[in-house]
């Protein structure tokens, strides 16, 4: 009933070839490169459309920066099936280590800081993965789901106890990303940096899940054990991913960090690491597209709704519910209901004749 | 020789806590195998409970008593409605645990106004042993936390509905099969756990102010101690808890508190590693 990954890959033997074209078949229509196609024209029509409205604009920026660390968690979850707890921990990390950055050495350029916090996350989420998943006994999921909330937790009561990055009150006036000598301040600008960010991740997120090691990474989600008998070394494969994912949340909390002028305890913690959980699940998990509408739906709901002093109190409790709602009843997400079974989880060989 | 004899107590009440506040989450997650993310929120009910009490007029003692049996109530109900759809399914249950959680922190964080509540100790003032002084309520936890292993013990090893629990821990086909009703287990279990979570909240709120998060500071730690006891076992999760607790007091007073904290968390995670099945081996509740 809770099954994260489906019913499977079905019989369908898989092949090497990635059947990309749509509708090959009458009896299998793919519903998902047409979510693909509308969010990027509704992405591309946003900073268009309220360019009067500025508040928006910084919203949206927001709703794609966190969809990144929505996507970094689909990664660890609906691709390899790790419960990563902490996934806003890569994220604050290197959040916080671009503002030191700017803070200390008065470097804030693109082509610099952007890849370092790529590289802080994936170095970090790398270590992580190397303790919590290698090793000589294969890690229970629970032990590593317990791992990951530990690391966050820890991270955020280390860092707000410190007072070389701020303590409790985090960075502040973070300095403002660079591109030679044009600042990014807030707007289409940043609006746009950050999608073309977003649309390069979920290209690079998207060939992975589709290529071999997206083949592989399904059938370990499927039975891990066979995978692991038939010579895959499940746990390396798992940690690649997690650390790939980490990387990813690296960029999300660059680009946080710069776009909101701040970045504190509160970034790297257990609320975020679950709220990302939230975005994924209930958008769809293992579809790449659908932690990004979980991240719109949640992002936009929290903003109209704050405006409403009755429901913003208890807003997190409606948050709660609809997780609650999501993990009993519709484990899938929103896109589980468009999306059949068979798409979600992706094909791999060429098709032969319907299912 | 005063001082180590009143910080050894500080130890020993601290450590108290935490075997209040793990026995319960470790009897759920040995039982069902499920770790109760809203066991922070069991607490924090516990000692609302006592806040209650306490404010319309009625005394703590009455809070304290009442407290395991409210949250019984509300485990049992909880159980029924919700997690026994986990069971199957151990890392989706931490989500929805995470989830019932959040919903009754974020309600009592409203009840509350934000506002912390400091609830005097009902047992207040110092007792003088050997020329030291001794909080009395501290005194009390102590006391109490034995009392309450020593109970579960018993009942665990001398009952027959303990031996039920025994047996359907070790192989839960075969106890069903001998027509114990695993499902009717699991929600006593349940609900056990939650009251035992309740009468912690309510031994603690008096040392910590009453505040929306009061569960939440120690549920990290309690899962540490669960693991590091050993998953399925009864001395397990309190042994853990003894060295989570031991440790969590104990470290400020060796290396800077910015550090003692993370560092427990560190300690623990690799004993956890390098020993997965816990101090005690699977197998002997």
């Amino acid at each position: 009933m809770l099954t994260d990954a489906g019913p499977g890959l079905g019989a369908a033997p898989a092949r090497t070839r990635i059947a990309r074209q749509a509708g090959r078949s009458q009896a299998f229509r793919r519903v998902l490169p047409f979510v693909e196609a509308a969010a990027l024209v509704v992405a591309l029509a946003v900073p268009i459309v309220l360019s009067e409205r500025t508040d928006l604009v910084t919203l949206a920026t927001n709703v794609l920066i966190l969809s990144l660390l929505a996507i970094s968690f689909d990664l660890c979850w609906g691709l390899s099936g790790i419960m990563s707890f902490g996934q806003a921990l890569f994220f604050g990390v290197a959040g916080y280590a671009i503002a030191l950055v700017g803070r200390d050495l008065e470097f804030s350029q693109l082509w610099g800081t952007l890849p370092l916090a790529m590289l802080v996350g994936l170095l970090l989420a790398g270590l992580f993965a190397a303790f919590l998943l290698l090793g000589r006994k294969p890690p229970t999921s629970i032990f590593v789901a317990l791992g990951t909330l530990t690391g966050s937790y820890a991270a955020e009561r280390l860092v707000s106890g410190w007072q070389y990055v701020g303590a409790g009150n985090g960075l502040s006036s973070v300095k403002l990303l660079q591109f030679g000598s044009y600042e990014f301040v807030e707007g289409a600008a940043f609006y746009f940096l950050a999608l073309a960010l977003l649309l390069l991740v979920y290209a690079g997120a998207r060939f992975l899940k589709r290529s071999q090691l997206g083949l592989v990474l399904a059938g370990m989600r499927q039975n891990e054990e066979r995978l692991a008998f038939f010579g895959y070394r499940v746990q390396l494969f798992k940690a690649l991913v997690f650390s790939l994912a980490g990387m990813v949340a690296g960029l999300g909390g660059a680009l946080y960090s710069y776009h909101q002028g701040f970045i504190g305890p509160g970034n790297m913690g257990p609320g975020l690491s679950t709220t990302a959980v939230l975005y994924c699940l209930l958008g769809g998990s293992g579809t790449l597209i659908g932690p990004v509408i979980g991240t719109v739906t949640v992002e936009v709901l929290s903003y109209v709704l704050s405006d409403i002093d009755a429901i913003k109190q208890f807003w997190p409790v409606i948050l709660g519910l609809v997780l609650l709602t999501v993990v009993m009843f519709q484990p899938k997400g929103i896109l589980g209901m468009l999306v059949s079974d068979r798409e979600r989880i992706g094909s791999y060989g060429r098709r032969r004749g319907g299912r | 020789m005063g001082i180590e004899v009143k910080l050894a107590f500080d130890l020993l009440a601290f450590i108290s806590v935490m075997v209040l506040i793990v026995l319960g989450l470790g009897i759920i997650a040995s039982m069902m195998g499920i770790f109760n993310f809203a066991h922070g929120e069991f607490v924090l009910l516990g000692a609302y409970t006592v806040y209650i009490f306490e404010s319309s007029g009625l005394s703590a003692w009455a809070g304290i008593l009442a407290a395991p049996i409210v949250l019984a109530i509300v485990g049992l109900v909880l159980e029924r409605l919700i997690i026994r759809r986990f069971y199957a399914v151990p890392i989706i249950a931490m989500l929805g645990t995470y989830a019932i959680g959040l919903v009754i922190r974020e309600i009592v964080r409203g009840l509350l106004g934000g506002h912390y509540k400091s609830i005097s100790e009902p047992l207040p003032g110092v007792f003088t042993l050997f020329g030291v002084d001794f909080s009395a309520w501290r005194a009390v936890i102590v006391l109490t936390t034995i009392c309450i292993i020593a109970a579960t013990w018993l009942f665990l090893s001398r009952t027959s509905v303990g031996l039920q629990v025994r047996g359907s821990l070790e192989n839960p086909n075969l106890a069903r099969a001998c027509g114990i009703s695993t499902s009717r287990l699991y929600a006593m279990t349940f609900a056990f756990g939650a009251a035992l979570a309740g009468l912690a909240g309510a031994l603690i709120v008096p040392l910590y102010q009453l505040s929306a998060d009061i569960g939440t500071r120690f549920l990290v730690q309690a899962f540490l101690s669960v693991m590091l006891g050993g998953v399925g076992t009864f001395e397990g999760p309190v042994l853990g808890a003894a060295a989570v607790g031991g440790m969590a007091a104990g470290l400020p007073w060796l290396v800077i508190p910015v550090l003692a904290d993370p560092l427990v968390f560190v300690i623990a995670l690799l004993i956890v590693k390098f020993r997965p099945q816990g101090f005690i081996t699977q197998g002997r509740l």
